[in-house]
C-alpha cells in the first residue's frame, strides 16, 4: 500500500515568495501525523496543494498513490479536509450540505442522508440539522467543519487547525473523536499551532519554517533533543562561576544558584555534584528541568541554521563514562528532583 | 457524465434558485409585465405594426423572452460561481472527486434551465396581453437552449473573471443589456436605414432575439434583409453559428476550471 501523502520536493511559489520549498515528506496509512510551524510556515499550502486549492510550481505530491493533478479525482475522493476557514454553504441546511458533499463524492442521495445524520449525531450537533450555518455558534461550525469531512468516510482526514479558539470542552471532544478515527484506521495529518495537542495527539510530527522541512520525529524523540537545566542551591554563594566539565553546554551564576545548561538532567547530575563537591562547594539543594516540546519547536523554527541535536554535545556514553563511582548521598536528590520535573 | 456527483452538483445549484423565487423570477415577472403594459399597451398602440401583420406587443415577445432567459442565466452562473469564491464554499466542489467537465456542465446546465424558466414566465406573461401561437416549436426549443447555456457558459466566465460584486453589475448592465436593447428587440432591422442594419449584423444579439422569434412567430427579419442566395437558410445558420459559439464557449470554462483560473490559488 503506498502511503498516505508523499511529496517530493514540492515547491509553490507566489511570484518571488517561496512558500513551500523543496518540501519533500511521507505520511504512512494508519498514521497520526502532525504538522507543527508558525504562521506563513507552509503548513496550509501544503495541505491545500494535496486537495486541489493550489496548484503546485514544482515536485510531486501523491495521495495513496494517486498523483494530485494527473490522478486529481481519486486523490480528492480518498481526503477529507476541515479547513481553517469557515468555507461552507450558506444557502442550504447543515444536513443538505453534508449531502451535498457527500453527493459530490458520488454517495447517493438516500445514503448520504444518512451519514449526514449520523456524522451530525457524532460531532454533536444533530439537533441544529435544519440551522443554516451562519447561525451556528462558533463551537457549531467548528464541529460542523468536521462533520463535512467525515461524511465521505475518507480514508485521510485533515484537520487545519481545528481547536484553534475553541473552548476546552469542544477540544477534548475533537481529539476524543479523531483519535477514534484514527484507530478506526483513518490516516490523520493535523496541523496545529498548539504543543500539548500535537504531544498528546500525533505518533509523528514534522516541524515546518518558512515552507521547510526543519525536522521529522516522534514527539517523545524530539524531547530528547531538547537539553535540559540542572539547577543547584550552594550552601555559600562563590565569587566566581565555578569551572565543571565539558557536559555543560551553558552556566550561570547569580547569587548561591548555580545552572548549568546540559544534555540529559538525570544522566548528568551525579557527575555535576562530584565536580562541585571536589571544588569545595557545598551542595544544598537540586533540581532538573527538561526542556518542554514547546520551547525545542520555538527554538527549531526561530533558527533552523542551528543544529540542536546532541551531536554538538558530548554524547551520554561519553558523559557517563566519565562519571565517578556512585555516591549514594550525592545521586538520591537528583533521581527525587527528576520525578517532580 | 450523468453520475450521481453531477447530479448531486445539478440539483444543488437548481435548489439554490428555486428555493428562492422573490429573487430569482419574480424580479423578472414583474419587470416584464411593466415592459409588455409600457411599451405594449400605452406606446405600442401608437405604433404601426413594425411589420405587416404583426402588431407590436406580438413583436415584442420574443426579445423580451430573450432579454430574460440571457440576462438571468448569465446572472444565475456568474453569481453562483462568485458568491462561491467570495465565500469559499466553492471548495466544496473543487475539493470533490468531480471532474472539471461534470462541474462546468452542471452549473451551465442549471444557470441554463433558470434562463428557460424565466424565458417561458415572460411568454406566458405575454400571453396574458397578446394571442401567441407557436410557429416552429422544435426550432424554437433548440435555439433557446442553445442561447441559453451559452450566457451561463459566459456567466461562468464573468464570475471568475469578477473580484468584486460591481464587477457582475457592470458586466450585465454595461455590457449585456445595451447589446439586448440594441438586438432589434423593440425594433425590426427593417426599420433601420442600410447601415445601421450592417452595423447591427455585428451584434451577436440580433442573431439571436431574430431566431426566437422565427422560432416563436415565423418571422425572421434576417428572411428579409440576407442576400437572397442566402436567406432561406439565415435561421438556421444563425443557430449552427450560436451552438458552435455555446460549444466554445463551455469549452473555455472547462479550461478555466481545470487550470483554476480564479478558483485556486
Amino acid at each position: 500500500m503506498p502511503p498516505a501523502i508523499e511529496t517530493t520536493d514540492l515547491v509553490k511559489e507566489y511570484g518571488d515568495l517561496r512558500a513551500l520549498q523543496e518540501l519533500s515528506l511521507t505520511v504512512e496509512e494508519g498514521e497520526f501525523f502532525g504538522l507543527l510551524g508558525p504562521n506563513g510556515a507552509g503548513k496550509t499550502t501544503f495541505i491545500n496543494t494535496l486537495v486541489g486549492l493550489v496548484r503546485k510550481t514544482g515536485g510531486d505530491a501523491r495521495v495513496f498513490g494517486h498523483d494530485v493533478e494527473d490522478d486529481y479525482r481519486q486523490a480528492r475522493d480518498a481526503i477529507g479536509l476541515a479547513p481553517q476557514e469557515f468555507n461552507v454553504d450558506r444557502f442550504f441546511p447543515i444536513r443538505e450540505v453534508l449531502m451535498h458533499k457527500a453527493g459530490y463524492h458520488g454517495i447517493p442521495e438516500e445514503e448520504a442522508g444518512e451519514r449526514a445524520d449520523e456524522v451530525l449525531k457524532r460531532v454533536g450537533i444533530y439537533d441544529k440539522r435544519n440551522e443554516r450555518f451562519d447561525w451556528l455558534s462558533g463551537g457549531m461550525k467548528r464541529r460542523l467543519l468536521l462533520a463535512r469531512a467525515l461524511v465521505t468516510e475518507p480514508d485521510l482526514l485533515i484537520l487545519d487547525e481545528p481547536t484553534a479558539g475553541v473552548d476546552v470542552q469542544l477540544r477534548h471532544d475533537l481529539w476524543e473523536l479523531v483519535t477514534e478515527l484514527n484507530e478506526e484506521g483513518t490516516t490523520v495529518l493535523l496541523t496545529t499551532h498548539y504543543i500539548e495537542e500535537a504531544e498528546r495527539l500525533c505518533d509523528r510530527v514534522a516541524i515546518m519554517n518558512e515552507g521547510r522541512k526543519v525536522t521529522v520525529a516522534t514527539p517523545d524523540d524530539l524531547k530528547t533533543r531538547g537539553t535540559d537545566t540542572i539547577s543547584v542551591r550552594l550552601e555559600d554563594a562563590p565569587s566566581v562561576t565555578p569551572s565543571v566539565g565539558g557536559y555543560a553546554h551553558e552556566t550561570t551564576l547569580e547569587g548561591d544558584r548555580f545552572e548549568v545548561r546540559v544534555d540529559d538532567g538525570g544522566s548528568t547530575a551525579p557527575q555535576l555534584l562530584n565536580d562541585l563537591e571536589a571544588a569545595g562547594h557545598e551542595i544544598a539543594d537540586l533540581e532538573i528541568t527538561r526542556t518542554s516540546l514547546e520551547e525545542i519547536f520555538v527554538d527549531l523554527t526561530r533558527q533552523d541554521d542551528r543544529t540542536t541535536t546532541r551531536s554538538d554535545a558530548p554524547t551520554n556514553e561519553e558523559a557517563s563514562g566519565n562519571e565517578t563511582a556512585g555516591d549514594e548521598g550525592k545521586e538520591t536528590p537528583a533521581r527525587e528532583q527528576e520525578g517532580i520535573a | 457524465m450523468l453520475s450521481v456527483g453531477f447530479r448531486a452538483l445539478f440539483q444543488r445549484e437548481l435548489l439554490r434558485f428555486i428555493r428562492r423565487p422573490k429573487n430569482t423570477f419574480m424580479p423578472p415577472a414583474i419587470t416584464n409585465v411593466l415592459y409588455f403594459a409600457v411599451f405594449g399597451i400605452i406606446l405600442g398602440g401608437r405604433i404601426d405594426e413594425p411589420v405587416a401583420g404583426i402588431g407590436y406587443i406580438l413583436f415584442l415577445v420574443p426579445g423580451l423572452v430573450v432579454l430574460g432567459t440571457i440576462s438571468n442565466a448569465f446572472e444565475n452562473a456568474s453569481f453562483s460561481i462568485f458568491h462561491g469564491r467570495w465565500n469559499e464554499y466553492i471548495h466544496e466542489t473543487l475539493t470533490s472527486p468531480l471532474s472539471y467537465v461534470e462541474m462546468v456542465v452542471a452549473y451551465v446546465g442549471a444557470s441554463a434551465v433558470r434562463g428557460l424558466i424565466v424565458g417561458v414566465i415572460i411568454a406566458v406573461i405575454g400571453r396574458l396581453f397578446v394571442p401567441i401561437s407557436i410557429e416552429n416549436g422544435l426550432f424554437l426549443v433548440a435555439t433557446m437552449v442553445v442561447i441559453a447555456a451559452l450566457f451561463a457558459g459566459f456567466g461562468i466566465i464573468g464570475g471568475l473573471v469578477a473580484r468584486d460584486f460591481d464587477d457582475l453589475t457592470v458586466m450585465n448592465q454595461f455590457i449585456l443589456r445595451p447589446l439586448v436593447f440594441f438586438g432589434a428587440v423593440f425594433y425590426s432591422l427593417t426599420m433601420l436605414p442600410s447601415t445601421w442594419q450592417t452595423v447591427s449584423l455585428l451584434n451577436p444579439m440580433v442573431y439571436m432575439v431574430d431566431s426566437v422569434r422565427y422560432g416563436l412567430l415565423g418571422y425572421s427579419d434576417m428572411l428579409e434583409i440576407a442576400p437572397a442566395a442566402y436567406a432561406e437558410f439565415a435561421p438556421y445558420a444563425s443557430l449552427g453559428v450560436l451552438t458552435l459559439l455555446t460549444i466554445g464557449v463551455v469549452a473555455v470554462d472547462v479550461y478555466l476550471f481545470k487550470i483554476g483560473y480564479g478558483l485556486t490559488d
